[in-house]
């Protein structure tokens, strides 16, 4: 037990660390209905093929706006409301890449750095001077560049793949939490409500205090 | 029509009799200050999650499988299920913010001197009850942070001389935390804040009998006093307009801020996330046990540091009334004692290395000092301060201090 603390205590400090060292990319996230419609299908073409997105299922893709025969590409004999499963079974991929590739569904708020830490990884590989591929962000990370990013110098090729990157990123950011547009827009009614409502206790306030006599 | 139901109803149960004691007769002084409101707000709070926890309740599922998804379940599938969870989320730094800032006042002004003991006992027990439920309901969403502070913190009992074992085990219902564990917190999550409801209710009976203190640190004549109702009534709603737009703003546009990035990940056993980090309004007493070098000592001192307030009103030695209003090395202390405090928690929150060590352990002896030093300090701050005289106000309110017999005159049934 003591030693768990210990263990703890070494991890605190490693990753303060390694923290210390990285700097991510900032990326603008997008919320219109185009732009994740288009990181949708990327997500379902290149990322399904190993990931889950088990919270996410394919009435939502549709919803978004991505169209009609696509999703029913995707889905197959499925119906519309079934999750959405990896391509490749778990075990599979952990057999193939050494670890099992984590659902996507809720990534976007399961990593420090969040947006900024998927853009990031997912344009942070290079290829290293021996001719393997490494990654920035996460060096040691199983998966593959799968946007294949490494090596690549053209500038439209690069601004092609930062688009796409701030679209795939986008989308995740959107099915970690669906309904943060409505959250937003409801709370701009809740806090306009409440100041109107806390300005008017100020003056009620006010006018039942000066009730009281001045000591 | 009316009146004869309220007749009715008072010729069986006093209803009339408790509206008017309690509230549009009940005197309250006149001079309080907003500092005043964060009682009244952690009743609201509590209320709040109450609430809020009954409906998450709902769709909630205790089970080590289902319990992630359940939580994803309300945050995307039931109506306004994001909402409830938010609140209840945000209610839980809230409710800290808010005792934490009530438990300052009261240190201020000392208002846990005679005859208020009791108020500040039974509020040290709602703060532990506060504490454990907060702790336990930190397990249920079963992510990473979840389920490692569930292990780190009750491993602690583990330094319990020759049964250690036992009662580590006994908490869990397993060897590690599990399954067992998770179900027992959920239930005692549940039970525990309705006890606490039922001690807010003795709290204010309590408050009912000594009445409020008040900023200048004596009982005020009857003309000093106004009824509750209407005008504390207006300045609590007041108050709460001007916390539910704060508490809104982080509801509605930073509801992740009291939520660790790790605890999206669902619970893994066989991974320790890179940082254990309790949450915030833990930091404190987490720092002062990673400050003391022996694992037994550092759970004792962190136990100490939670239940030590409750000397206070033996410790302060004083005659002088009104806290740090009217006494300057208190009020010093007390500015220390606050700094000091916000420098634990973050030494708590930082990797134990470098300065932070001794600075951490600094700032554990400054903590503990305060309350050691604070019987024979307090006497000698009395004895220089009628040394040099005491100012015509002080002298004014010892002489209009009733004597401490007759104190009680004021209370009454309630
Ligand atoms: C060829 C299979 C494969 C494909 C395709 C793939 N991934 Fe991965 N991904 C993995 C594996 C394996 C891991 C686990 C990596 C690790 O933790 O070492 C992973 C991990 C991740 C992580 C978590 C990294 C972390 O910090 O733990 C993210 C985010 C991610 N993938 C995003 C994506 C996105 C977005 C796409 C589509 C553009 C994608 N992946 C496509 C295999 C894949």
């Amino acid at each position: 037990m003591k030693r768990l603390i210990i263990f703890a205590f070494c991890w605190l400090a490693c990753s303060a660390w390694g923290e210390a060292e990285v700097q991510l990319n900032k990326v603008e996230v997008a919320t219109d209905l185009p732009t994740l419609a288009r990181g949708a299908e990327t997500v379902m073409t290149v990322c399904n093929g190993c990931h889950s997105l088990k919270y996410i299922h394919f009435r939502e893709l549709a919803k978004l706006g991505v169209e009609k025969d696509k999703v029913d590409g995707w889905r197959g004999s499925n119906p519309m409301g079934t999750a959405i499963a990896s391509q490749m079974p778990a075990d599979a991929a952990a057999a193939s890449f050494g670890k099992a590739p984590p659902d996507l569904s809720l990534m976007a708020k399961a990593r420090e750095g969040e947006a900024n830490y998927i853009y990031s990884y997912l344009l942070g590989y290079y290829t290293a001077p021996d001719g393997t591929t490494g990654n920035h962000y996460y060096p040691p990370t199983k998966m593959p560049d799968v946007l294949a990013v490494a090596g690549v110098t053209d500038p439209a090729q690069l601004a092609e793949l930062n688009k796409k990157a701030r679209e795939v990123t986008s989308f995740l950011v959107w099915a970690a939490d669906p309904h943060a547009q409505e959250r937003k827009s409801l709370g701009l009614y809740v806090l306009g409500y409440l100041l109107v409502f806390t300005t008017m206790m100020y003056f009620l306030k006010g006018r039942i205090w000066a009730t009281l006599e001045k000591v | 029509m009316a009146s004869r139901i309220i007749g009715w109803i008072d010729q069986r149960f006093p209803l009339t009799h408790i509206v008017k004691h309690e509230l549009t007769d009940y005197p309250t002084p006149r001079n309080l200050s907003y500092w005043w409101n964060f009682g009244f707000l952690a009743g609201f709070v509590l209320v709040l999650q109450i609430a809020t926890g009954i409906f998450l309740a709902m769709y909630y599922k205790p089970d080590v499988n289902m319990a992630f998804d359940s939580v994803q379940h309300i945050m995307r599938d039931v109506n306004y299920g994001w909402l409830l969870r938010y609140i209840h989320s945000t209610g839980a730094s809230a409710f800290f913010v808010v005792i934490y800032v009530h438990m300052a006042r009261t240190l201020y002004y000392a208002s846990y001197h005679k005859p208020r003991e009791l108020m500040w006992w039974t509020g040290q027990v709602l703060m532990l009850m506060i504490m454990a439920t907060a702790f336990m309901g930190y397990l249920l969403p079963w992510g990473q942070m979840s389920y490692w502070g569930a292990q780190v913190i009750t491993n602690l009992f583990g330094v319990t001389p020759f049964m250690g074992d036992k009662i580590v085990m006994w908490l869990r219902g397993d060897f590690s935390v599990g399954d067992a564990t998770l179900t027992r917190f959920f239930s005692l999550h549940y039970l525990i804040p309705f006890l606490i409801f039922a001690v807010v209710g003795i709290h204010l009976v309590a408050l009912h009998t000594v009445k409020s203190s008040n900023p200048s640190g004596i009982s005020l004549a009857d003309k000093d006093n106004i009824p509750f109702h209407p005008y504390f009534t207006i300045k609590d709603l007041f108050g709460l307009g001007v916390y539910l737009i704060i508490f809104c703003t982080f509801v509605f546009f930073f509801p992740g801020t009291f939520i660790e990035a790790a605890n999206n990940i669902p619970a893994n056993p066989l991974m320790t996330p890179p940082h254990i980090e309790p949450e915030w309004y833990f930091l404190p007493f987490y720092a002062i046990l990673r400050s003391i070098p022996d694992m037994l000592g550092g759970v004792v001192a962190m136990g100490l540091s939670v239940v030590i307030f409750a000397i206070l009103p033996f410790a302060d030695r004083t005659n002088i009334p009104g806290g740090a209003r009217h006494r300057p090395v208190y009020r010093a202390v007390f500015f220390v004692f606050i700094a000091d405090v916000f420098l634990l928690g973050y030494v708590g929150s930082q990797p134990p290395s470098g300065a932070l060590v001794p600075i951490g352990q600094v700032a554990t002896l400054i903590y503990f000092a305060t309350f050691f030093l604070l019987p024979p300090t307090s006497k000698l701050e009395e004895r220089w301060m009628r040394a040099r005289g005491l100012s015509p106000q002080l002298m004014a309110l010892f002489d209009q201090r009733p004597p401490r017999e007759k104190m009680s005159h004021k209370g009454g049934a309630v």
